[in-house]
């Protein structure tokens, strides 16, 4: 593991305080989990903590658990992914292109300024118990007789700063991949974008024009154009929950500072909601599917030494993704009466279903790829893709199931939301993509080897296992009428939120497992040393032609 | 596009298509007047929500089995959720409470018994507490 390059180096460093993030939204879940078989399970370790919380008093059970239920989405969204995203992009981009990222100096900049502004988000919940909820539906979040004014600030302050450095991470990497070292005169880049979706090809075929494409503007990996559209939909969801934190600080800060309390009813909550999860879906629905997808295209055909099928309508698979993500939020307010009959139907359920089939057809040509590669090895990380395509079709037809305007009525707000949906694409879809990329990328970037082992075996089967069965579990406490975002005081689900918790377990020792493994063979006093701080020789060698 | 790409083109669209279409169909009994027949109700209730409090108009609402029910919820603070649960706790349904909005729903019960009253969306850390149990009766007609 000696000698690694400056982006390697960087990029390892972003897994490693990524993976720290997903154990630490791993142990909020669990406390969750506890406080929701029995509440009050976690006073006395409340009472250890209350140590460190300078002057705070001991908070009821509601308000820890909704404290950490504030904190464990930011810490599992931009703790783990985006910060994990990050770095695999920060070296995939430049290695595919075959040049160098655009402003080198940002990458050490976004990786401690995500580290902050993560921790800052959850030190609100952890030492201020702000509860209002990753939602902060309009007036909850600035309505201190509820939640804590100083918490408010400082969650906000926290979400600008994630919001403001993952719009210069995307900034970034736009400029990494349109730079071009000796732009020929007339390059265009509307035509280099056109023909990055295939829509150069689609209008020849309209006009009957058997020329061959210029290959100046046919030189964009199908990886490339996937990151491409899924950071525009990262950058709209950026401006949108930037605008959030803004707006919660201009109510916050005067009523720390004075004790003024601004009207807040001149924001409309009904407008507020619209917009909120117009952005927010644009992570939900747009950039994960789409970087998800962009992973699939790029590690089958790399892990089996074969062309993606149909590669041309899988680029225009993916623009057409955009019009749909940019559509599809009204599923979000399928329960809110005020919202118009025409966009619930619409935008709530059909668009929706647009999904359905750009993520079809993306996972048909990734399955065919597959399998007109037999007979296929199944290393470690295509073991895993096989594991995040099947959690991505559990968990988004689970999506459909409650993105319906009839059926959404018994299941919005369940636990059926957020386990059979949501957590079933995070943890079986997400979580085990990254890790697919870990054990596909880790040999590439130190040259240690990550071979099949009963170790790797466990770790997959017990994954699946463990998040699918939590999430289920949770599903099937939601048909049962069990909420979501609500603590029960008697036990009413008990039975399944033990089952849960068992289910949680059992992915900690998959975890567990995993981080042995890989600290087994890179030798944990090698990660260690990926900290130590270096001005490094290699910074200003290109990636692709740096040594390992 | 291949044949192959474009057959099972056509499977996605047929399923999306059937799918949407069932659940569009009374075959789910509510949307005969949720998304069709809009019946006019035979009574209505005005609950108010406010201060992590639930205020229903009568200490129990009666109601008889085949009649359309009206829920009018206003919330005079932040956002909640009107939901219906029955004795087994399963949902009847729910709808969110939106403040400085007219917040209707339309219901028709069609089994006699006890229902309770819940808040379906987080509203502050006394979220927990907003249950009215036995809030409805619901009697054959």
């Amino acid at each position: 593991m000696s000698g690694l390059g400056y982006q390697e180096k960087w990029t390892l460093r972003y897994a490693v305080v990524g993976l720290l993030f997903l154990a630490l939204a791993g142990i909020e879940g669990i406390l969750m989990r506890l406080q929701l078989v029995q509440p009050g399970i976690l006073d006395n370790l409340e009472r250890v903590i209350s140590v460190i919380r300078p002057g705070s008093p001991e908070k009821t059970a509601a308000e820890q658990f909704y404290g950490m239920l504030t904190a464990h989405p930011i810490v599992g969204i931009y703790g783990f992914v985006y910060l994990s995203l990050m770095g695999v992009f920060y070296f995939l981009v430049p290695f595919l292109l075959k040049k160098d990222i655009r402003f080198k100096k940002l990458v050490p900049f976004n990786f401690f300024l995500q580290v902050f502004s993560v921790l800052l988000c959850w030190s609100a919940g952890f030492f201020t118990y702000f509860n209002s909820l990753y939602t902060l539906y309009w007036p909850l979040p600035v309505s201190f007789d509820r939640v804590p004014a100083l918490g408010a600030t400082i969650f906000s302050i926290g979400l600008v700063l994630i919001e403001l450095n993952i719009l210069i991470f995307a900034f970034n990497l736009f400029a990494t991949v349109l730079s071009r070292p000796n732009p020929s005169r007339g390059y265009s880049y509307g035509r280099f974008l056109l023909e990055a979706f295939g829509i150069g090809k689609l209008i020849r075929f309209i006009r009957k024009d058997k020329s061959k494409p210029d290959p100046n503007y046919e030189e964009l990996p199908v990886f490339i154009v996937a990151i491409g559209r899924g950071s525009v939909d990262t950058v709209i969801n950026a401006i949108i929950l930037l605008l959030a934190g803004i707006m919660v600080l201009i109510f916050s800060i005067p009523f720390l500072v004075t004790g003024l309390k601004l009207n807040t009813s001149i924001i409309d909550p009904l407008v507020y909601k619209n917009v909120f999860w117009w952005g927010l879906d644009m992570v939900a629905d747009g950039n994960v599917l789409m970087y998800t997808a962009g992973t699939w295209y790029l590690l089958i055909p790399l892990l089996l030494n074969r062309k993606l099928y149909g590669e041309s309508i899988v680029r225009t698979v993916i623009l057409a993704d955009l019009l749909v993500s940019m559509f599809v939020w009204s599923h979000h307010l399928l329960a809110d009466q005020s919202q118009p009959v025409f966009l619930r139907v619409f935008s709530g359920q059909f668009v929706t279903w647009g999904e359905f089939i750009t993520m079809g057809l993306t996972i048909f040509a990734v399955l065919m790829t597959v399998w007109q590669a037999r007979p296929v090895k199944f290393t470690p990380p295509l073991k895993f893709v096989m594991g995040s395509i099947f959690g991505f079709v559990l968990g988004g037809a689970a999506g459909l199931i409650q993105a319906n305007y009839g059926l959404n009525v018994i299941l919005h707000n369940t636990q059926w939301v957020i386990g059979t949906h949501a957590h079933t694409l995070l943890l079986a879809g997400l979580t085990t993509l990254i890790f697919a990329v870990i054990y596909a990328l880790v040999p590439i970037l130190t040259k240690v080897d990550l071979p099949n082992s009963r170790m790797v075996n466990f770790h997959l089967w017990s994954w699946m296992a463990g998040s699918l069965g939590m999430s289920y579990v949770m599903g099937f406490a939601g048909i049962e009428g069990m909420l979501r975002r609500t603590l029960y005081y008697n036990g009413e689900y008990s039975v399944y939120m033990i089952i849960a918790l068992i289910s949680a377990c059992l992915m900690a020792v998959s975890f567990l497992v995993f981080l042995i493994n890989l600290i087994q063979k890179l030798r944990f006093i090698n990660i260690l040393r990926l900290f130590k701080p270096e001005i490094s020789r290699n910074m200003n060698k290109p990636l692709y032609e740096a040594e390992s | 596009m291949e044949k192959k790409e474009l057959k099972w083109f056509i499977i996605l669209i047929a399923i999306a298509l059937v799918f949407n279409i069932i659940t569009l169909t009374p075959l789910i009994p509510w949307q005969s007047w949720l998304l069709w027949n809009r019946p006019s109700p035979d009574k209505s209730f005005f609950i108010t929500f406010e201060n992590n409090e639930i205020i229903l108009p009568e200490a129990e609402l009666e109601i008889e089995t085949g009649e359309y029910i009206e829920f009018a919820a206003v919330s005079k603070d932040v956002t909640y959720g009107l939901g219906i649960f029955r004795d087994n706790g399963t949902m009847v349904f729910q709808m969110q409470v939106l403040p400085a909005r007219e917040n209707k729903f339309i219901w028709k019960f069609e089994e006699p018994g006890y229902y309770t009253i819940r808040s379906t969306e987080y509203s502050g850390p006394k979220h927990s507490d907003m249950v009215i149990e036995n809030a409805i009766l619901v009697s054959e007609n």
